[in-house]
């Protein structure tokens, strides 16, 4: 795939400002970052950025790879080189400076509210990037239903590994469907 | 025993003491650490597992130090993990031990996840290979809601024990709806909409903390 630079440029210009603004890591983007590459720039269609997603997930190392995983989409091995820089190193400057101011003013009322007022916006984030990878548009109701149901299980039995949940959801998911 | 700065009080600097004091660690033996602790969490449980490995097994970083780290790591932008290898690798060799563990930390699973992408364009046109995915999403969404929904919970003051220096409840629903309509449903460009909703709701907490009483049984109704 040839890697332009205007792709480049793009894929840039969208990720380093949503590095600075992933309160709370990976899943609080996924929104925006589905409404940048499916909608905005149309770097994936809705399928393979879900697929990608999943992917994400599946693997060894933080889901915040499925930064990376756009931008190869994007635009090749360039792609995901220049997401990855964009995406990993300001959040990372960022939480460096902070390091040491952190430790100066650990325990002081501001440092609390910064902590308490970003919690929130976190959740919201999280909640929303739920509804960005289910494609409201196919009218199936199965990927609904199962969602709801691992969530379930999830928040009745918190002992069982996240890995098993979603195995199990991924196998009863496949064969519904080919049972259909 | 060999931690000797655990102990070492809350006074400014207890992070600069920690970096003299603590185990000296090359920087090919954290890129090394970083890359098993990268390559071997799987399901978002890696904080887990670096604590296991450098609190418990080799004692590099004390345990007050590390819960610490670990609350700044949550609030900041960023992967949770990929914040805590850059605070942990500057607590331990400075700027180059962090870029060290972050190279790490992320250099082996992005080849792995690579890998992954290139068989998954190979196969993508196989309807069973699709499927599969479209459920391990659909799960990994559920587990994103019951994350959610839990930490709201929390948040709002359902039942247990609210967390230390919590906004007060309707104001931190009020955040939590606001959010999620805003990029959720209307699908608000994300990086203006953060700019104005992060001082708004810092504010709230600032001049209108749970108070210690609400932090009962009162789910504030």
């Amino acid at each position: 795939m040839p890697a332009d630079e205007k792709t480049l440029a793009a894929l840039a210009l969208v990720f380093a400002p949503l590095s600075l603004v992933s309160i709370g890591g990976g899943p609080s983007i996924i929104a925006e970052m589905q409404h940048q590459a499916v909608i905005v720039h149309q770097w994936t269609t809705q399928r393979e950025f879900a697929d990608l997603f999943a992917i994400a997930r599946a693997a060894p190392g933080p889901g915040t790879l499925l930064a990376t995983l756009i931008g190869f989409s994007a635009a090749g091995w360039l792609g995901a080189l220049v997401v990855s820089l964009a995406f990993f190193v300001p959040s990372s400057l960022l939480v460096y400076g902070a390091a040491a101011m952190f430790y100066r003013w650990r325990g002081s009322a501001w440092h609390t509210a910064v902590a308490a007022g970003l919690a929130p916006i976190a959740v919201g984030l999280v909640l929303a990037g739920a509804f960005a990878i289910i494609d409201i548009e196919e009218g199936s109701l199965l990927p609904w239903g199962l969602a709801i149901a691992v969530a379930a299980c999830r928040l009745w039995r918190p002992g069982i590994h996240p890995f098993v949940l979603i195995g199990t959801g991924a196998v009863i998911f496949t064969l519904v469907t080919l049972l259909e | 025993m060999m931690n000797k700065s655990d102990n070492g009080g809350m006074e400014p600097g207890t992070a600069d003491a920690d970096l003299r004091t603590s185990a000296r660690v090359s920087l090919l033996e954290l890129f090394l650490l970083f890359s098993r602790l990268g390559l071997s969490s799987f399901g978002g449980n890696t904080s887990a597992w670096i604590h296991r490995e450098l609190v418990e097994q080799r004692a590099l970083i004390g345990e007050t130090e590390f819960i610490a780290a670990l609350g700044l790591c949550r609030i900041m932008p960023g992967a949770t993990v990929v914040n805590l290898a850059v605070v942990i690798g500057r607590q331990l060799r400075g700027p180059a031990g962090a870029t060290f563990a972050v190279l790490g930390l992320l250099l082996g699973p992005s080849l792995l996840v690579l890998t992954f992408a290139l068989v998954y364009r190979r196969f993508a046109g196989e309807a069973i290979f699709h499927t599969v995915l479209e459920g391990t999403a659909a799960s990994s969404v559920g587990l994103m809601i019951a994350m959610g929904l839990s930490i709201g919970a929390h948040l709002v003051g359902f039942g247990r024990n609210r967390s230390r220096g919590a906004a007060a409840a309707p104001a931190a629903l009020a955040i939590i709806l606001t959010t999620f309509v805003l990029i959720g449903l209307a699908r608000f460009p994300m990086v203006p909409t953060m700019l104005c909703l992060m001082p708004i709701s810092v504010g709230l907490a600032y001049f209108w903390p749970a108070s210690r009483r609400d932090e009962g049984s009162d789910a504030s109704g």
